[in-house]
């Protein structure tokens, strides 16, 4: 596999930003796959998914967040305490879920003890958590706000022409990672759950401009090949953030591949496309809120379950894993219903609550992976 | 044909040579740092008290947290498989399986030939676990064994009212500051204990008969508490140390894969 790929999924720091930010462009941190990434490209900036890998302790994280949050968001604060996010230009804050939301205050915060570690543009954006006709034309004023602001801080313009072009380009990223997933869930998957999820975290680290022709030479190098991964036990992962590595080296470590996920930054980032005729902010808008398989959109579980019961079929699975990082009330519930109903479905489910990737918890979760493991293989 | 199972747990660490259905020996020692030289120390043990040589074991599978790490095992299962197939052996009515390890809890539920339908365990926390008591022993000043008996004097057991080790641990010391007897904060800690672990177990979906294994079996105080909470008879194996459970079962999953039978 590519180098620069690898040193994407697994660094916070890697040769695309080194050389975007030679060129003298601007970077933009982002928390949620509810940010319309296509604003910040059509502006001529590069949006980058912030992520807390690389933390060996969350101690400015726990001091400015108090225990009982998410890991995730902690570990991000705490790279941004320890200057690791000194590259980026701006980032835009938004209510993912609650212990998202607070990231805002708390990074403003700790900007206060820490002088230096809040970019010189940090703006917040309000998302929806609803569909309806009136929920979407204030999230379209959410947007055409943090574009002004964007504007007005980096002199780009986001016309109508650079946001087509944006939709394009992030709607080519989908459709590569589409082909990605199509090769997973073959009978015999060229690439391991490890591999695939290297290819997908990438892209969150990397211009798609650079991503997007890497990625297509990765799958068609791939194509065809055998993974050795026929006869395996294929496990679904689902629930909260995992975008680190260590969970599937885990899973996969015990003899399983993961052939399909529904977990942010994995298949949640790509799955929908953006309407490429005349695109808009309204366009954006829909894409963003509609095609959303996160638990922080309220009443839409059923819905969720259907991608859910969809994906198991075309993958072919065999069991369900239903971690959330601890204290993630949205997955950790709804993890309690994927469970009473794909178990009743005759579908093996492990519901597995954990510490954030970097932080996590290996022992404990292996010794629960592998007797699921045996679970399915005795029904087998 | 003689088989052998090695439980390499975070407290203890426990061995069993069967042969048939009888156990030939078995030893439980303190786990060591390292988790290869405690499977050593206690199978050599358990092949001593057995009479035999490591030469006339068939075959041996580990399990425990530290089963990755014992050398000399043809292959390891899940502490989840073994303590149901260790409490199917000594309880053949067990449906439900309650273990209660050193650093976690689990509740297994079985099917009619025992295998594994579901399982449950206790999240990244010490309460409901064996550290749970042997903190709190240490605090009451009595053997573990002790503490177990203690439910039986208590008069007014205490309530403690924190779910977290570490808290609870401050409530202990304040009710034995305000001169509670040890008795009734002893069953105090019992109770907390049985009511952590009666969660787990009616989130499983407990099936009849309901089986205890683990160090904490053999804790009346516990298994009393537990019976009043669930309204339901739990079963203590008999036939052996509630606590070989793990490493029993490892023995009989290593006959079954020595006669070609999967494990």
């Amino acid at each position: 596999m590519n180098d620069i790929l690898v040193t994407a999924a697994t660094r916070v720091g890697n040769p695309a930003v080194d050389e975007w930010k030679a060129e003298g462009k601007g970077i933009i941190g982002h928390v949620c796959s509810h940010v319309p990434e296509e604003i910040i490209t059509a502006a001529g900036l590069f949006p980058y998914r912030l992520r807390g890998i690389e933390t060996q302790s969350t101690s400015i994280g726990d001091t400015y967040f108090g225990p009982f949050i998410c890991s995730c968001p902690k570990a991000i604060l705490e790279n941004a305490g320890r200057g690791k996010y000194s590259f980026l230009d701006g980032a835009i804050m938004v209510q993912a879920c609650d212990s998202m939301r607070r990231l805002d205050e708390c990074w403003r915060k700790a900007g206060e003890d820490y002088p230096g570690i809040v970019p010189p543009f940090f703006h917040y954006m309000g998302v929806p958590h609803k569909v309806t006709d009136y929920a979407i034309d204030w999230f379209v004023e959410e947007l055409e706000k943090f574009a002004a602001a964007l504007e007005a801080q980096f002199g780009g313009k986001v016309t109508s022409e650079a946001l087509a072009e944006a939709v394009s380009l992030h709607n080519e990223t989908r459709r590569l990672l589409i082909r990605l997933e199509e090769m997973r869930a073959m009978d015999n998957p060229p690439l391991s759950g490890e591999e695939a999820m290297t290819l997908i975290l990438a892209g969150t680290a990397m211009p798609k401009s650079v991503y997007n022709p890497l990625l297509a030479e990765e799958l068609d190098a791939v194509s065809g090949r055998d993974g050795g991964h026929g006869g395996k036990i294929r496990i679904l992962l689902a629930g909260s953030v995992v975008d680190d590595l260590a969970m599937f080296r885990t899973i996969e470590a015990e003899g399983a591949v993961v052939v399909a996920d529904t977990v942010c930054f994995g298949s949640r980032d790509y799955d929908g496309l953006v309407e490429e005729e005349n695109p808009s902010f309204k366009s954006l808008a829909r894409r963003y809120l509609n095609e959303q398989f996160c638990p922080r959109m309220f009443g839409y579980y059923q819905k969720r379950l259907d991608v859910l019961k969809k994906k198991i079929a075309d993958a072919n699975v065999d069991g369900v894993i239903l971690q959330n990082i601890r204290f993630c009330d949205l997955h950790g519930s709804e993890n309690g219903l994927f469970e009473r109903d794909l178990e009743a479905m005759g579908i093996p489910c492990l519901r597995v609550e954990r510490e954030y990737g970097p932080l996590g918890d290996e022992g404990r979760v292996r010794m629960r992976v592998s007797a699921f493991l045996e679970r399915i293989a005795q029904a087998a | 044909m003689i088989t052998a199972g090695c439980d390499v747990g975070s407290l203890t660490s426990k061995a069993v040579v069967l042969k048939g259905n009888r156990i030939l020996g078995s030893a439980v020692i303190r786990s060591r740092t390292r988790p290869e030289a405690a499977a050593r120390q206690v199978f050599d043990e358990a092949l001593a008290a057995a009479g035999i040589e490591e030469a006339d074991v068939a075959c041996c599978l580990g399990t425990g947290y530290g089963m990755k790490k014992i050398p000399f095992v043809s292959g390891t299962k899940s502490e989840i498989a073994c303590h149901a197939a260790g409490a199917r052996f000594l309880a053949p009515s067990a449906m439900t399986v309650i273990d209660i390890g050193g650093q976690d809890c689990k509740a297994t539920r079985m099917d009619k030939e025992g295998n594994v339908e579901r399982f449950l365990a206790n999240d990244k926390c010490a309460a409901g676990t064996g550290r749970f008591l042997e903190v709190m022993a240490k605090i009451l000043d009595v053997t573990l064994d002790e503490l177990g008996a203690l439910s039986k004097k208590a008069r007014a057991p205490v309530t403690l009212a924190s779910t977290c080790t570490v808290w609870a641990q401050a409530d202990v010391i304040q009710y034995l500051n305000s001169g509670e007897t040890v008795q009734d904060v002893g069953a105090g800690v019992n109770n907390a204990m049985a009511a952590r672990v009666a969660t787990l177990a009616n989130s499983v979906g407990m099936a009849p008969d309901v089986c205890m294994t683990g160090g904490v079996a053999k804790n009346q105080g516990v298994v009393r508490a537990l019976e009043k909470l669930l309204s339901i008879r739990i079963v203590i194996p008999r036939k052996a140390d509630p606590q070989l459970a793990g490493a029993i079962g490892a023995a009989i999953l290593a006959r079954k894969a020595a006669e070609g039978k999967g494990a």
